[in-house]
């Protein structure tokens, strides 16, 4: 099953990701994001990989286990 | 006939009158562009554009970003978070992100509308010079006030980064007087962090001298003058010159598309994706020179290592392959069609993206009203000739009434 993950060093909050899928990624009001569910399903998977390739930094990433 | 050879001379000046023109030719005819005489490569097209900014590993920034430094036997003239690679790199951009995060910016849009008011109101007649009246002196006024600036430097402070990044056509090397005005604003900014650190304000120079980062045996250390000054001259330069050329050249698009400027006249939620399309079509920053530190494997082939190389995000944001109908300026276009390198990528990707962002969508939504009909005098138009930035620095506007 593969997850979603993001390096917390890398990412300065720009939220471009929590534009493509809220249902995932979250920025709080200290602007912290947080991944609200980290599986990567066959109706997310669309979503998640243009939040991938979006992302300013290249902060997230999506592991295999 | 078989046209000639195409050669990339970034110090040109066939380059500096249209360089989109010269990426087109590079990016048909030679993706993996090398340059027997300068010993570099150059990278237009958006595949190896992107990869080669992800790749941070074999594309090392510690050599410096310009061709002259990257060259040099010295090192980096100065310790700069764009000359550093990770872990040094993360070091330092950490001390500062968080005053650049959307959400972090926003405090900044009063003093943004502020000067826009300032220098818009300063305008009495319908013919203007809308770099040299308008994005010129209001973005610096933001950033230098962000960094610690008093009011009455932050214009000298926009003149340093001027005379700092021209270059002679045909020149490679910074002229005596570009050297001279990086040594007036290194002194300058020097003094003024002497004074943070007797009395500290609530500023970006302040907060650099109170920051810590892991030293070389992991224990935590202060910067020194010279890192802090360093920033700082690195902050002006790049909240400054960027957002000015990224105006004055929306001026000249807009003159050539006058139903766009219609268009958001029509519907101001349009601008932001009108700043984007900017950035794409015609972003200020042309190019980023890297350096080999191993073989890199790219789209288009493989690079060996000590090798300076152009990546031209310009040149990609232009790709066919990438974007549908890529030469022609559309503010309604599909975003999502492929990464925008218009605020780089990466790990060095622009740190001021958003307060680029809102400072251009405040000041076009300024200009629709100050301006809603304007034509340009194509004759006046002057663009700059400086390292790795493109635009204008004249834009003679009149307003139609």
């Amino acid at each position: 099953m593969s997850k979603v993950d993001v390096d917390f060093g890398l990412c300065e909050s720009n939220g471009v990701c929590m534009g493509i899928i809220p249902e995932v990624f979250d920025l709080d009001d200290q602007d912290y994001l947080h991944i609200l569910q980290d599986e990567v399903t066959p109706e997310n998977e669309h979503q998640i990989k243009e939040a991938v390739r979006q992302c300013p930094r290249q902060a997230i990433f999506i592991r295999d286990e | 006939m078989t046209k000639p050879k195409v050669v990339f001379d970034p110090f040109s000046e066939e380059f500096f009158d249209d360089p989109a023109a010269v990426f087109r030719r590079l990016r048909e005819e030679a993706p993996l562009y090398y340059d027997d005489e300068g010993d570099y490569y150059v990278l237009t097209r958006h595949d190896d554009v992107a990869a080669a900014f992800k790749d941070h590993e074999s594309f090392s920034s510690a050599r410096g970003c310009d061709l002259a430094m990257v060259r040099s036997e010295e090192g980096v003239p100065q310790k700069s978070i764009i000359f550093m690679d990770p872990p040094d790199h993360r070091h330092m951009r950490s001390l500062l992100n968080k005053a650049f995060t959307p959400r972090a910016v926003q405090a900044q849009r009063e003093s943004i509308v502020e000067v826009i008011e300032k220098y818009l109101g300063a305008i009495k007649s319908d013919e203007f010079d809308l770099v040299q009246d308008f994005s010129g002196p209001f973005p610096v006024e933001v950033i230098a006030r962000m960094a610690g600036v008093p009011e009455e430097y932050r214009q000298q402070i926009r003149h340093w980064i001027d005379t700092s990044l021209y270059r002679e056509p045909g020149h490679v090397e910074q002229s005596e007087e570009a050297m001279q005005a990086n040594i007036d604003s290194g002194i300058y900014y020097y003094n003024l962090v002497q004074e943070r650190r007797v009395a500290p304000q609530d500023d970006m120079i302040s907060r650099l001298i109170a920051a810590e980062i892991p030293g070389e045996e992991g224990q935590m250390r202060r910067l020194d003058d010279i890192e802090i000054t360093g920033f700082a001259v690195l902050l002006g330069g790049a909240g400054a010159e960027t957002v000015t050329k990224l105006l004055g050249t929306a001026a000249v698009i807009f003159g050539h598309h006058p139903e766009q400027w219609q268009m958001l006249q029509d519907d101001r939620d349009k601008i932001p994706a009108a700043v984007e399309e900017l950035l794409r079509y015609e972003g200020p920053v042309q190019y980023n020179v890297r350096y080999t530190i191993k073989e890199a494997n790219l789209p288009s082939g493989i690079i060996p290592p000590n090798k300076p190389v152009f990546v031209c995000g310009a040149a990609g944001n232009r790709d066919p392959e990438a974007f549908t109908d890529a030469d022609t300026f559309d503010i309604d276009r599909d975003r999502t069609e492929a990464q925008n390198l218009g605020l780089g990528y990466g790990i060095h990707s622009c740190l001021g993206a958003a307060l680029a962002r809102m400072e251009s969508t405040i000041a076009l939504e300024y200009l629709l009203d100050f301006m809603p009909r304007y034509e340009i005098d194509w004759d006046g138009l002057k663009r700059v000739h400086m390292q790795n930035v493109a635009g204008y620095s004249n834009v003679p506007v009149k307003v139609l009434r």
